[in-house]
């Protein structure tokens, strides 16, 4: 099944390579800089690896594991439903901490397989402990990505509480972005995680000492909002700044890489006030977040297109930074970062490919599924706006079986609203066919998202009864 | 022989088509993309839908007739006819639901015994029909009830009828 794997992660990065070359003398016609370009592409790819809509094609060079992790006592009180949510993204995620939870109350120690594929997610409350014996608590659900080898560390900013932005991740080969405080990063070749905070200057290699000071600096504006870029050790200046903070508290994950050099990375995620105001809203966030991990890969193309209109706004290099928050805005504004993850969402992207795909036959693989489960979809809930009004048949001697009552009367459709699923293919058809409610499918040339991951295909054969 | 006599027949509605007017034009199209569980057909010019609750199969055309069918029973088909006018409602129609007929019922009971056609043919010559060639079934057409009886020589009979009930009285004549 993951053999898909290998030539999906391949064709999307040619065809990010071949829309970035196109690009490329549209916008030195735009008068932009390469450097946006190379932004773009970054934000790009750093967006569909962590949507983990296909394996990361370098997780290949995963070493065993680096990982031990050490749950504490209190562990099982804490973030149930981000356990749950822990286990969905990670493509191969084995373990499930759940199980964990049954096999000791206390410490209980817990290896990463070897070829777990990154990015990991793993709840707060949990103590990693690296290859090399660094230990480090985090507070905070983080997802541990992992950084390619030879990355520079970028300036670690002092930390604070900063946003977590999904598609910061830099780029694939590099990595995630810590939040907060005193996290420490050291100066070996580890990857590069680097957070900006909007005032604070790029400080490097925060001390471990100064972490107890660290936490009282978080308090200040940025407050209860983590930030989090990816910047990216083959350009290390450059750094993407998170002008605001968003209003809205903003998910907490963390992400710390591990180099497969099995360099550790020390994070101390201290701070408790900070921490603990972001707290609450982890679990719920996490799950947002998920949700529009799992979407993110979709909106690739779409998300492209906003950020090159939105960086033929500035040109300039100082302004380049605010344009690229503001790009991140936007993103955000096209990603929910709170609030259900709702069926709007949805339809938008899939109003997007049936009008780019008009010509072709688009199978719903949320229509199949309901085939198979033998459940009715949802109902339309877009309404079109394209009724049709009655022309002057005004009949004045309309029988009297015409009031409809709006609904009141006349039984709602019952719809068992399925699970909204996310599953999507979309194609081209050789041939559907039907008896009574069989359905049976030949389709040719498609893409589809399943399960939160992506497969090609250019044949496929599906029988589904409905 | 002719007929049964028999009170204690089942006798099984299978299907029933009835047809309704929503009385405003339906884009077709509209309802194809954005309805749940459509078949669009633009070589006829229909859309089908099938319902799942009362299960129905309904002929969509863009003037506004509807034909529902595959109902078990005349109130099934109206609930279900209503259901459908709902969701094109809710789909953005100006849907007004009108015109509601019962345009067939089909229903079929079985005989406990077979039954030779030649003589049944004979019996009731001008009623009955029978071409071997053409059906292997007696049609046998009462008039005034408008009802049509097909009666195989297995013994089983169908019934089809546009008047309401009637089949099940048909049957036991």
């Amino acid at each position: 099944m993951l053999t898909n794997t290998g030539p999906v992660a391949k064709l999307y990065l040619s065809i990010i390579d071949d829309v970035i070359e196109n690009m490329r003398e549209l916008f030195s016609d735009e008068g932009l800089e390469d450097r946006v370009l190379d932004d773009l592409r970054h934000l790009w790819e750093s967006k569909m690896m962590q949507s983990k809509a296909m394996e990361d094609f370098r997780k290949n060079s995963i070493n065993s594991s680096n990982f031990v992790l050490q749950l504490p006592a209190s562990y099982s009180q804490t973030d149930q439903e981000v356990t749950a949510s822990v286990v969905i993204p990670a493509s191969q995620s084995i373990y499930s901490f759940p199980r964990l939870k049954n096999n000791s109350d206390t410490l209980a120690t817990f290896s990463l397989p070897a070829g777990l594929a990154y990015p990991v997610q793993i709840p707060a409350g949990v103590t990693l402990q690296t290859a090399s014996g660094q230990l480090y608590k985090v507070n905070v659900p983080v997802v541990v990505t992992q950084a390619a080898a030879g990355q520079q560390p970028v300036s670690r900013p002092t930390q604070k509480v900063t946003e977590w932005r999904e598609p910061a991740a830099p780029r694939p080969a590099a990595v995630a972005p810590n939040t907060t405080h005193p996290q420490e990063v050291e100066p070996s070749s580890a990857p590069a995680p680097s957070v900006t905070q909007p005032p604070q200057p790029n400080t490097n290699y925060v001390p471990p000492t100064e972490e107890s000071s660290l936490p009282q600096q978080p308090q200040d504006p940025a407050a209860d909002t983590l930030l989090l870029q990816g910047a990216d050790s083959p350009e290390p200046e450059f750094r993407l700044e998170e002008s605001e903070p968003s209003p809205q508290p903003e998910p907490m994950n963390l992400s710390m890489t591990a180099s497969p050099c099995g360099q550790s990375l020390d994070f101390q995620t201290g701070t408790e006030e900070t921490l603990t105001q972001t707290a609450p809203l982890k679990s719920r966030d996490v799950d947002d977040i998920l949700k529009q991990v799992i979407e993110e890969e979709r909106e690739k193309a779409e998300r492209a297109r906003s950020l090159t209109s939105a960086k033929t706004d500035s040109p300039s290099e100082a302004v380049l930074g605010l344009d690229l928050d503001y790009s991140y805005s936007e993103l955000s504004d096209i990603v929910q970062l709170d609030g259900p993850a709702g069926n709007s969402d949805l339809e938008e992207e899939e109003g997007a490919p049936l009008d780019e795909n008009d010509f072709l036959g688009i199978i719903n693989a949320e229509a199949i599924k309901a085939l198979q489960e033998g459940d009715g979809s949802s109902d339309g809930n877009s309404i079109s706006s394209s009724s049709d009004g009655e022309g002057a048949d005004e009949l004045a001697n309309v029988e009297d079986e015409d009031p409809l009552n709006s609904g009141d009367d006349v039984i709602e459709q019952d719809i068992p609203d399925l699970f909204d699923t996310d599953n999507v293919i979309v194609c081209q058809y050789d041939k559907i066919h039907r008896s009574k409610n069989r359905w049976k499918f030949h389709l040719k040339d498609g893409v589809m998202c399943y399960g939160g991951r992506d497969y090609v295909f250019s044949k496929a054969v599906g029988e589904a009864e409905w | 022989m002719d007929s049964s006599n028999d009170d204690a027949l089942d006798i099984i509605i299978t299907n029933v088509v009835a047809t309704f007017r929503t009385r405003c034009h339906l884009n077709l199209r509209t309802i194809a993309l954005e309805g749940t569980n459509v078949i669009y057909k633009p070589e006829v010019g229909k859309v089908l839908m099938k319902l799942r609750k009362p299960k129905i199969t309904a002929s969509i055309w863009s003037s506004g007739k509807i034909i529902c069918t595959g109902a078990t029973s005349e109130d099934e088909a109206k609930l279900g006819a209503r259901r459908l006018a709902r969701v094109l409602q809710k789909l953005g129609f100006k849907v007004r639901f009108s015109a509601f007929k019962v345009v067939n019922v089909l229903a079929v009971c079985s005989m406990p015994f077979a039954i030779r056609l030649i003589d049944f043919t004979k019996k009731n010559r001008p009623i009955a029909s029978y071409e071997p060639e053409l059906h292997p079934a007696v049609t046998y057409r009462i008039k005034h009830l408008k009802a049509t009886i097909q009666v195989f020589s297995t013994g089983s009979i169908t019934v089809t009828d546009n008047s309401n009930k009637d089949p099940k009285a048909k049957c036991r004549i």
